[in-house]
């Protein structure tokens, strides 16, 4: 274990690390530059060193050359500085290179306030660029395939994103084509950009090089919040990040976890947002009657159609997809078996035949983040019933009511019609769920719909494929009647709901903690306020 | 006069072909090689004081020291991708001599304890290329090249591989990339190619010319070859001259041979009329020198580095009063511009600029500021990138502008050349 001194901060580190990863810093520390920041862009902690932006430059006594942090491996001893007179200037010109030819249109831009060039002229820039000279011209709005368009002539060809293809996705698309300042990222004819990690190179795109199609020109960055939460996409569980202000939710991004998905995240991941937004959800409750629908407020529809549970009593079921939290699952299942008495409680898996697919990166054939955790409160509470039960029980008529816990990303469920069609049969059907459904609507008899919490607007816990349970906090609230399974499992047992007040992450107010019920929380908590973003 | 050590035959057209090489004595040192323990031959190639002969002058015997000691393959590899500009002397070795090299090669591959060779060729010498292509096939026919080389039980194979015109193939990590199939871009050091390099492996490269020597240094051993040239400049080199003197080519001279007497003496000296206003002494790279400094100078890597510039490739490019200095400093940056592989960020947007920055003020845009901003340019590519391109387009320019700054000054403030006058003024276009 190396000792070295860096800008007079000891600091032991394993065998074989590099300056800057010893400048990075490790453990709780990792990422927050304990003994200084140094310009970097073409090092990325998740890829191999290029060695090419030469802006890492260091200080190391005893050596008149200045070395580059990336590619210098810490030594016994060895004592580094990055804050010299002869450091500064090299990183001041260095970045002064980078930015002769780049356009600077950062007003257009979509990685303004967030750009590496930017951040880092700030800190370590020249402030008097000398360039007089025409700027290279490139190719611009470069189509590289369905997820990504890259803009060259703000590309400082760092390499990271063709690296990435290369050693992350090994799909190996990109590639540097022409040379000198001629040079361009690019694709091989006809061979896109396309894989199911192609997004991660824009999150790692120092620049507004390569942007996503899903994200560009939507939002200004500084009009964003974020917050972050696990993904409910898989059951990998990736850390990640979600972006949103009042308009709703915009993106989602990694978050470094080195037990679960280290520093990447799948495409797939990043559509999951869309199923919070408010346009995708049910609003209201919904319960048909001889007219037609009848809107509801959420709580008096669960409470309503909670009379018809409680008469049903042990020939009521209840059917749980793997997309809830494992709070909810011990919520709703302890009423059912303990106010109810009934243990019909069935786990609808969606593509049981994919569950152990595994692409052996991050993506996973079982599309919930928290079937383990179902499974688990299911085993704690005696449960194994099978689905052809519940096919039967609704056959022989025993069981007359089922309350569903739907799914919050339905296209990953391909039998939902016939599941819907399937359940229907039977007298009541209370169906809650947060996104609409046409099917859904289209039903006819005693039906219930009610709005559910989205993965983002609840605290709790998932566990993952490999049975890591995952703690997340609530990010914010896009639906605020919508209820939690667990309050929604209460209210249909009868029982009457106290809901503490939540912090809000908008309003600076702290409302009384009164006891207040479901239909009388206040409506639309997405109050924007200038000064906090 | 010249030493001839190695292109004592030259003259002989026969001397490409194995049997004509082999009547002036071709492959007998070859045997006597293979008699010798590899070591022995090392020990004697570090004796001579063999530096490499392709630029930077690295003592040959050191850097085949620097192969892991054990049994993992290695590669000895040919760079023969004379691409620096004012270069031409591995073209004269390998269109009149190729057995030589071949021979140089073996003996070095024995040393080494590699078995397999290439010689990367520049793509656009499509004559050395099926010459040499040519000497190997009658190497392997006569059993020079291939398993058990004349019945020593020792095994060689070489390649002849055409580059496909980049200049950044000659930096052996470049090469290494190119050989590799890769785009010809240098590699990151460490891990240097003695360590990994060629396919990952210990990988030797030297120049066609040190290759060569490796030959006459066998063969008459080591303290004859220190005869010639310095203590720290032993032997021999072709030294390609070019420019505006009355016999230009390729001379071979001791080490340490002065800079004048090959100008005046070999070269024949200045047109008529015409006065030496300027030395490149050692490629395009190197600073220029100016008359008066190339005219005290030997040619060792000593002497021109004293002087502040450097040995290079031995190319002597020399320049009359003629010329233009910013016109020539325009053809230069222009060339480093175009061959800039353009990984490291320095070197990729600071050949751009430097080139816009020349031609700017050769079309009559300049701005006095521009010739402070040459300097300041340069100085900070300098020593900043994975390889040495970015100094090589930045020594030029450092030199050619504070020792010519007149010339730079007047064609700001002018907007013409001070030698060439009006006259022209749209050369560049």
């Amino acid at each position: 274990m190396p000792k070295c001194t860096i800008n007079g901060k000891e600091i032991e580190v394993k065998e074989g690390t590099t300056i800057i990863e010893a400048m990075y810093g490790s453990g709780e520390q990792k990422g927050e530059w304990p003994a200084g920041k140094v310009a970097h862009y073409c090092w990325h902690p998740g890829l191999s060193v290029a060695g090419v932006c030469r802006l890492c430059m260091v200080q190391i006594e005893g050596n008149p050359r200045l070395q580059i942090a990336c590619n210098t491996v810490v030594t016994e001893g060895m004592k580094i500085n990055n804050t010299s007179d002869a450091v500064k200037d090299a990183a001041k010109w260095g970045l002064d290179f980078h930015l002769i030819n780049h356009p600077l249109d950062c007003p257009i831009c979509d990685q303004a306030g967030e750009c590496g060039l930017q951040d880092q002229y700030m800190e370590f820039g020249k402030y008097n660029p000398e360039m007089a000279e025409k700027k290279v011209k490139k190719h611009k709005v470069v189509d590289l395939g369905p997820t990504v368009v890259l803009d060259s002539e703000r590309c400082i060809l760092c390499s990271r994103c063709v690296r990435f293809t290369e050693e992350v996705s090994k799909t190996n698309e990109l590639g540097i084509f022409n040379r000198g300042d001629r040079s361009e990222i690019g694709t091989f004819d006809g061979k896109p950009l396309d894989n199911k990690y192609s997004m991660n190179t824009v999150d790692i795109c120092p620049v507004g090089a390569l942007t996503s199609k899903d994200f560009r020109f939507r939002q200004r960055v500084w009009y964003l919040k974020d917050s972050n939460t696990i993904c409910n996409g898989c059951s990998t569980g990736c850390n990640v990040k979600v972006y949103f202000n009042r308009e709703g939710f915009f993106r989602v991004k990694p978050v470094y976890n080195e037990q679960v998905n280290g520093y990447w995240m799948c495409d797939e991941g990043r559509d999951v947002y869309k199923f919070a937004n408010r346009e995708n959800r049910w609003l209201k409750a919904k319960k048909r009657t001889s007219a037609g629908w009848e809107e509801m407020q959420p709580g008096a529809a669960a409470k309503e159609a909670g009379m018809v549970a409680k008469s049903a009593g042990a020939n009521a079921a209840l059917v749980l997809t793997g997309q809830y939290t494992v709070e909810e699952y011990e919520a709703i299942i302890s009423n059912f078996v303990n106010e109810l008495k009934s243990k019909n409680v069935f786990h609808w898996m969606n593509m049981p035949e994919k569950a152990e697919d595994f692409d052996g990166l991050l993506l996973r054939g079982d599309k919930n983040p928290n079937t383990k955790g179902l499974l688990q409160i299911l085993q704690k509470y005696g449960i194994s019933t099978k689905w052809s039960d519940l096919t039967a029980g609704l056959a022989s008529g025993t069981i007359k009511t089922v309350v569903v816990a739907g799914p919050e990303i339905q296209v990953q469920f391909p039998d939902m019609k016939d599941k819907i069609k399937e359940l229907s049969k039977a007298q009541n059907l209370i169906w809650m769920q947060s996104g609409k459904n046409s099917d859904l609507e289209a039903l006819t008899g005693n039906v219930w719909l009610i709005p559910m919490k989205s993965y983002v607007e609840k605290d709790g816990t998932f566990v993952n494929y490999a049975g890591l349970a995952q703690k997340f906090k609530k990010v914010t609230t896009v639906i605020s009647e919508a209820l939690t399974l667990a309050e929604a499992g209460d209210l249909l047992v009868g029982k009457m709901l106290a809901i503490k007040p939540e912090p809000n992450v908008f309003v600076e107010a702290v409302r009384p903690p009164d006891r207040v019920v479901v239909e009388h929380r206040k409506k639309n908590e997405f109050v924007y306020r200038r000064g906090t973003l | 006069m010249e030493t001839k050590l190695l292109t004592e035959f030259y003259h002989l057209d026969e001397f490409r072909t194995l049997p004509g090489y082999q009547k002036q004595g071709g492959y007998e040192v070859l045997k006597k090689a293979l008699k010798m323990q590899p070591q022995q031959i090392i020990d004697e190639v570090k004796a001579s004081g063999l530096r490499g002969r392709g630029g930077a002058g690295f003592p040959t015997g050191m850097k085949w020291g620097f192969l892991p000691k054990n049994n993992e393959p290695r590669y000895l590899l040919c760079n023969a991708d004379e691409g620096e500009p004012g270069t031409f002397k591995d073209r004269l070795m390998m269109e009149r001599a190729p057995h030589q090299l071949i021979e140089g090669m073996i003996i070095s591959g024995y040393a080494v304890g590699s078995q397999k060779g290439y010689i990367y060729v520049r793509g656009e010498y499509h004559y050395p290329i099926s010459v040499l292509r040519k000497a190997v096939e009658e190497a392997y026919a006569a059993g020079l090249l291939g398993k058990n080389i004349l019945g020593s039980g020792i095994n060689f194979d070489l390649d002849v591989y055409s580059g496909a015109g980049a200049y950044i193939c000659g930096e052996e990590t470049g090469m290494i990339s190119s050989l590799e199939g890769l785009k010809g871009q240098p590699k990151l050091k460490p891990p240097f190619p003695a360590v990994q390099g060629y396919l990952r492996k210990p990988t030797i490269v030297n120049n066609v010319e040190t290759l060569a020597a490796v030959v006459p240094i066998i063969k008459d051993g080591a303290a004859a070859y220190r005869k010639f040239g310095t203590e720290k400049s032993a032997g021999t080199k072709l030294f390609s001259l070019s420019g505006n003197v009355v016999r230009p080519g390729n001379y071979e001279v001791p080490l340490a041979y002065p800079l004048k007497d090959l100008i005046y003496k070999l070269g024949g000296g200045m047109k008529p009329g015409r006065k030496l206003k300027a030395v490149i002494p050692g490629g395009s790279s190197a600073p220029v020198l100016t008359a008066e400094e190339a005219e005290k100078v030997n040619l060792d890597y000593e002497s021109i580095a004293a002087a502040g510039s450097m040995l290079g490739s031995g190319a002597v490019i020399v320049i009359d009063d003629s010329q233009c200095m910013v016109d020539m400093l325009g053809v230069l940056t222009h060339f480093y511009h175009h061959e800039s592989c353009g990984q490291c960020t320095p070197c990729r947007e600071g050949t751009g600029w430097l080139n816009k920055i020349v031609h700017s003020i050769l079309e009559g845009r300049g701005r006095l500021q521009d010739i402070e901003l040459l300097i300041k340019v340069a100085d900070n590519m300098k020593g900043r990138t994975i390889c040495a391109l970015s100094d090589a387009a930045a020594l030029p320019v450092l030199s050619f502008v504070t020792k010519f700054r007149d010339e730079f000054e007047y064609f700001v403030r002018e907007g013409h050349s001070k030698v060439r006058g009006v006259r022209n003024a749209e050369m560049h276009h």
